[in-house]
This record gives structure tokens, C-alpha cells and sequence, in this order.
């Protein structure tokens, strides 16, 4: 996946927000809710209600690193923003 | 959003919580509350029936300390718009 | 639909429903619709101490946004059907929510009975 992941940032200007979405499959992200909490992982999957599913997931509470979780779903509405990030996972 | 697996197989977040039917599940609720349980049903909006669930309650929204108020119930139906997140438990 | 569904089959049945706010509410559960909105009847056990002016009240209606938890005596529900259905998504519900509506309010006996036969049926 890390290959794609330069071309996914040359592109992902001109991608629409879903394509962009599905074209960082696999690749890590964090994903900040509402409550300030963050999610580092790699991303399985997500849908158009902005459900997701992070795998060898970090909770990050400010700052801190938290719990960790194998596979999580994060319920749409929580989420505030998703970021890519360039690690290679 | 047809999105593939490894196998590619198509895949889509409430996959992994179609797997955890008759499973162990924690959720993590709002008001700083967890569900753990066994999942028995759940629909899109993340409404949820869990068996045998133990849930905990934490002070003000700080979960580092580690004392929660502990609460059982045999059966619960948990709304969907609590839910912050699903984990399963192997 | 779904829990439209899964609720309707636990109308006569006593729940705890636990409010978003805390109250904590004992009674018989009389109606529900698809908002998962609930009647319920025979209340009891309102907080007693906390909520005192609440002990008079009988029955009631409940919004169902405001519902974080409905606690049910286990035994009234079916864990394989309603993993079932879940696994199936919302075709079979529209069987099942044909089937409720076609029954009798008193024959609630028979109501998982009719259920179980929507899964047959769907299952066809």
C-alpha cells in the first residue's frame, strides 16, 4: 500500500472527498471526534455515513496514548475530521 | 463504496460488527460510560441488544482513573446514538 | 425497523428504561412506534428519592431520543432470531413487521411464533 500512498497525495487534490477516502484504504490515519479523542490506525474501511473500521488502533486522549485496540468501529456522527498520514504502515 | 479486503473481498465498517453477532463487544457510550457484552442484535444506527452486558460508569468524562461504577444487566437495548465506538472482544 | 420490530414483540412485557438524563423508569411496556417512541404502563419505581414528584405518575410517554438503555427480562427475547436478523438486514424486517401487524393485540403468545415463520418465509 505504501507505494500508492506518494500518488495518492499527488491526486488527492483533485479527487472527490469519497474517492479520496477509498483511495487511502490500508493506509494510516488519524481520525479526531467530537470529544477531542483521536483514533491512530490503519484504515479497513468506511462508508457514506462516515462509519469506520481502524485496524492495530491507538486512542489518543490529549495527547496521550491510551488503550490500544485491535479493530474498532467509530460511529459517524463523532467524527470531526479523518487525517492521512504519510507513515507507511 | 465498494471496498476490498486483503482477499478482496468487498467490505464495509458494519462487517465487522455483522462478525461480532454472538460475540463479546465493548462499547464505548457517551457520558463517559462502556458496555461490554454479548452482541444479539444491532442495525445501522448502531442500536444494539446485548446479553450479559456490565456496564461502567466513569467520572466526569476522565477514564484514566480506574474506578467506574459498575452496573449488570442481563439483557440491555443500547441506542445507537450513544454509541462513540464498537470493539470486539476476542 | 429492526428494533420497531424487536420491541413490538416485548409490548405486555416489563422494562427499565433509562433515560439520557438518568431517570431511571420501571413499567409495562404498552406501545412503540418507528421512532422507537414507547407507552408505557403500570410505572413504578421512578427514583423515588431523587424524583419525588414524579411517583404519582401512572403512565407515560416517552420520546425516543431521550431512551439511553431499555433493560428486558432476558427470557422474553430471542437471541439466535434477532442475530438472525440482524445478519440479514432490513429485508426480513419488512416480513416481520407485515406479520405484527397482521395479529391479533391479544394473541401475543403467538406473535414469536408468527415471527419465526416471516424468517422461514424469507429464507424461501
Amino acid at each position: 500500500m505504501s507505494e500508492s500512498a506518494a500518488d495518492v497525495k499527488k491526486e488527492s487534490s483533485k479527487l472527490d472527498p469519497s474517492k479520496f477516502l477509498s483511495e487511502i484504504i490500508g493506509n494510516a490515519v488519524t481520525v479526531k471526534l467530537h470529544n477531542g479523542v483521536e483514533y491512530l490506525g490503519k484504515l479497513q474501511s468506511i462508508d457514506g455515513y462516515m462509519n469506520i473500521v481502524l485496524d492495530e488502533t491507538k486512542e489518543v486522549i490529549n495527547g496521550n496514548i491510551g488503550r490500544t485496540y485491535g479493530d474498532v468501529f467509530l460511529r459517524g456522527n463523532n467524527g470531526k475530521y479523518l487525517q492521512y498520514l504519510k507513515l507507511p504502515f | 463504496m465498494s471496498n476490498t479486503d486483503v482477499d478482496g473481498n468487498p467490505q464495509e465498517p458494519f462487517d465487522l460488527v455483522r462478525y461480532q453477532l454472538d460475540e463479546l463487544v465493548l462499547v464505548k457510550l457517551r457520558g463517559a460510560r462502556e458496555m461490554k457484552g454479548r452482541l444479539q442484535g444491532y442495525d445501522s444506527h448502531c442500536n444494539m441488544v446485548l446479553s450479559d452486558a456490565v456496564e461502567y460508569i466513569y467520572d466526569l468524562g476522565e477514564e484514566v482513573n480506574s474506578n467506574p461504577t459498575v452496573k449488570k444487566s442481563e439483557m440491555v437495548f443500547v441506542r445507537g446514538d450513544s454509541v462513540i465506538l464498537i470493539n470486539p472482544i476476542n | 425497523m429492526l428494533f420497531f420490530s424487536f420491541f413490538k414483540t416485548l409490548v405486555d412485557q416489563e422494562v427499565t428504561v433509562e433515560l439520557k438524563n438518568d431517570i431511571e423508569i420501571k413499567g409495562t411496556l404498552k406501545s412503540v412506534d418507528q421512532y422507537l417512541n414507547l407507552k408505557l404502563d403500570n410505572i413504578s419505581g421512578i427514583n423515588e428519592t431523587k424524583y419525588p414528584h414524579l411517583s404519582a405518575i401512572k403512565n407515560l410517554f416517552i420520546r425516543g431520543s431521550t431512551v439511553r438503555y431499555v433493560h428486558m427480562d432476558p427470557r422474553s427475547v430471542d437471541c439466535t432470531l434477532l442475530q438472525d436478523a440482524s445478519r440479514r438486514g432490513k429485508f426480513l424486517f419488512l416480513f416481520i413487521t407485515m406479520a405484527s401487524y397482521s395479529l391479533p393485540r391479544d394473541k401475543k403468545v403467538r406473535r414469536t411464533n408468527y415471527i419465526t415463520e416471516a424468517v422461514a418465509q424469507s429464507s424461501k
